[in-house]
């Protein structure tokens, strides 16, 4: 089994992950910032410090000439330990003077102002000044055209003492903060999903006993989840009618199967209520075997129902081959004919030959059967029932019709449900089980066409099918 | 007894009908529309009226209220497919006095419809009694103090009609119309010859005469 994924845990981990991106970033950056603040201010104080010391420098008169420092004023060190370390030469090379602590590596031979130098152990920043004025307030034989440089190291230890616990309270800081905004965001999320479980609540109590989803105030004010529910609240309505229509017509099967059982255990009650002869038992046996066949005939009809609607509802895709209409329509009418013969109604085809489609020839024919059947059911003896194909550019129409008697208003809506009767003859010697016109509605929308009562009155009725091009 | 059976299904009606005929003794008239059974109904005397729910031309509902709106108080039996309660309370609100569920059993049907006409008859055992005579409506067996006496069919019906009417004048007419269907000739001489043949069976013993003639009017039971 594959491990579940988990929204929740997908989004805090998302958040988790940005923060501490936005954490690290933002840490890098503060601390490359003050790395450069803390040196910018480091490098002035240098050079501050550089310009103190020429400042500071004195001409002895002496032979040969020197320089020197005011002792009583040079800068206090920075660092005791490490004192700053200092050399101040001129640029004709003649003089020179230095701290105490002076050392040759302190001073690098390069372009840059400024550079790090480690010695002793001690990191030390230098900066070299070049071409200072001999500031000299006393003495007088000045070599005027002498400029000064100075090359001048600090240790640099409090500086990145500085910068590293600068460094650890932004670490601190930031795994402070994220901790607390991870968990506002892991509250966050969870609560933000709380909907989404109430949805899923109301969802499981839905059942074929309460179909309503009630949807929480919480989840329907979720724009989120608008979507969600709409989908469940239409699959859930379309799903109801679906089963309701189902547990209809299971109601409506039983029952209609109720009233051939009947008859047939009558029969046999009746036969076996009294001694015999052999010949009656043989004469009751047959009148059983006829109810049994009226049996068979409406579970065959029911069978057939249920599967042109499962076709419809499936939308199944049958490899169909092209047929002309009008042909299908005379072999239903050879089926219907010897009813027509007893009924003496007539039966008329008129079709133009060139109506085609992709269909099963025996389900049209069993369209067409049905509404022949029905038609001269409700047809007075001597009338004509007339069946016609035609067909233009947008597709092919069938039509029967009758001069019965006509359908009561009221009646029309009603006609295509299953077990529906006409009341005017619905005694069984004529009526059907009323599945005929439910079986040939399931069939045409298979074919996605359409069955509807044209016309109506007391001129009789015209049912007409019709199918589009692309059907 | 004469029962009206309606009820659509022919093949039904008419088990029922030879059913109750051969085993039950009742003159049967069968009607298949609700209409005609309300016609029927309402236009001959019956003792008993079994009554299908789903009809062509009047539904059975319908044909019970409009019967017992019209002051017919013959005893109903609803025969239905429909076992919900919801129509079962219907139809005995309506009016039925009972109902059996297709498919039903011949058996049970005939014993609920002689319940039905006895009670009808104000009579709730089975054996009836005048005088010294006991008459067992559920097997047709007859004792005249305490003797067996054998009867035709016919004789034992007309027996029965008078001994739910002790005291009563019956008339010949009435004992035709509710001991003939609809369909069978009525010869009033066929009632003279079962009334001599009563006579001559139950009066062997030398008792008292049971059967008395009121010339023009018609026969009487005393108790």
């Amino acid at each position: 089994m594959t491990a579940r994924r988990s929204i929740q845990r997908q989004l805090i981990t998302a958040v988790i992950v940005s923060q501490l991106l936005l954490a690290g970033g933002l840490a890098a950056l503060s601390m490359y910032s003050l790395r450069r603040q803390l040196r910018t201010a480091f490098d002035a104080g240098l050079q501050g410090r550089s310009m103190s010391i020429a400042a500071l420098v004195r001409y002895s008169e002496d032979e040969p000439p020197k320089l020197m420092f005011d002792g009583e004023l040079t800068p206090r060190p920075l660092d005791a330990k490490h004192p700053d370390a200092y050399k101040v030469y001129s640029s004709d090379g003649k003089f020179s003077a230095q701290s105490p602590n002076w050392k040759e590596r302190f001073d690098r031979q390069t372009q840059r102002q400024f550079w790090n130098v480690t010695v002793g152990g001690t990191s030390y920043r230098a900066v070299r000044m070049a071409e200072l004025p001999v500031l000299d307030s006393e003495g007088a034989g000045t070599p005027a055209t002498t400029t000064l440089t100075v090359v001048y190291a600090a240790p640099t230890e409090e500086m990145n003492e500085l910068y590293a616990n600068a460094g650890l309270y932004l670490g601190i800081g930031s795994v402070v903060l994220l901790a607390v905004t991870a968990g506002l965001a892991m509250w966050g999320i969870r609560r933000g999903l709380f909907p989404l479980q109430a949805l899923a609540n109301s969802a499981a109590s839905v059942s074929p006993v309460n179909w309503e989803l009630r949807i929480s105030e919480e989840a329907q004010t979720t724009a989120e989840l608008g979507p969600l529910t709409q989908a469940m609240t239409a699959m859930l309505r379309s799903l109801q009618q679906a089963f309701t229509q189902q547990r209809e017509f299971l109601g409506n099967a039983a029952h209609e199967l109720k009233t051939p059982v009947a008859i047939l255990k009558s029969t046999l009650q009746s036969l076996l209520h009294r001694p015999r002869q052999s010949e009656e038992y043989r004469a009751g046996i047959e009148k059983a075997l006829d109810d049994m066949a009226r049996l068979e005939k409406l579970l065959h009809s029911m069978l057939r129902l249920a599967r042109a609607e499962q076709w419809a509802m499936g939308n199944l895709k049958r490899d169909l081959p092209e047929i002309e209409l009008g042909a299908t329509c005379q072999s239903a009418m050879e089926r219907v004919q010897p009813y027509a013969d007893l009924r003496g109604v007539k039966l008329e085809f008129t079709g133009d030959g060139k109506a085609r489609m992709r269909a099963d020839m025996e389900d049209l024919e069993l369209v067409w059967a049905n509404l022949l059947e029905n038609a001269v059911r409700y047809s007075p003896a001597g009338e004509t029932v007339r069946i016609s194909v035609t067909s233009d550019g947008t597709g092919a129409r069938v039509a029967v019709e009758d001069h019965g008697p006509g359908i009561p208003m009221p009646e029309i809506p009603k006609i295509f449900d299953r077990f529906h009767r006409g009341d005017q003859s619905r005694t069984r010697d004529t009526g059907g089980y009323g599945l005929g016109l439910a079986i040939a509605n399931a069939i045409v929308g298979t074919y996605g066409g359409t069955i509807r009562v044209e016309a109506t009155g007391e001129e009789g009725t015209t049912m007409a099918v019709r199918f589009g091009r692309s059907c | 007894m004469r029962v009206l059976i309606i009820e659509d299904e022919v093949r039904l009606a008419e088990n029922i009908a030879e059913v109750m005929r051969e085993s039950g003794g009742y003159a049967v008239d069968i009607v298949f529309d609700g209409e005609e059974g309300l016609y029927m109904a309402e236009s001959n005397p019956y003792d008993l009226i079994l009554l299908d729910l789903m009809l062509p031309g009047m539904d059975g509902t319908t044909v019970l209220q409009k019967l017992r709106g019209g002051d017919v108080d013959v005893p109903v039996l609803v025969l239905t497919a429909r076992d919900e309660k919801e129509t079962i309370i219907a139809v005995l609100n309506a009016g039925a006095d009972d109902y059996v569920t297709k498919p039903f059993d011949l058996g049970e049907l005939l014993a609920r419809a002689k319940a039905l006409v006895r009670r009808g008859k104000g009579q709730r055992s089975p054996i009836l009694r005048v005088g010294d005579i006991e008459i067992n409506t559920a097997d047709h067996s007859v004792r005249r103090a305490g003797n067996p006496v054998s009867l035709l069919g016919m004789e034992y019906r007309v027996l029965e009609y008078m001994a739910h009417r002790p005291n009563t004048v019956v008339s010949k007419s009435e004992l035709l119309e509710h001991l003939y269907d609809f369909n069978w000739e009525r010869f009033s001489n066929v009632i003279e010859v079962y009334i001599s043949g009563l006579r001559r069976k139950l009066d062997e013993g030398g008792s008292e005469k049971l059967i008395q003639t009121l010339r023009g009017q018609g026969y009487m039971i005393k108790r």
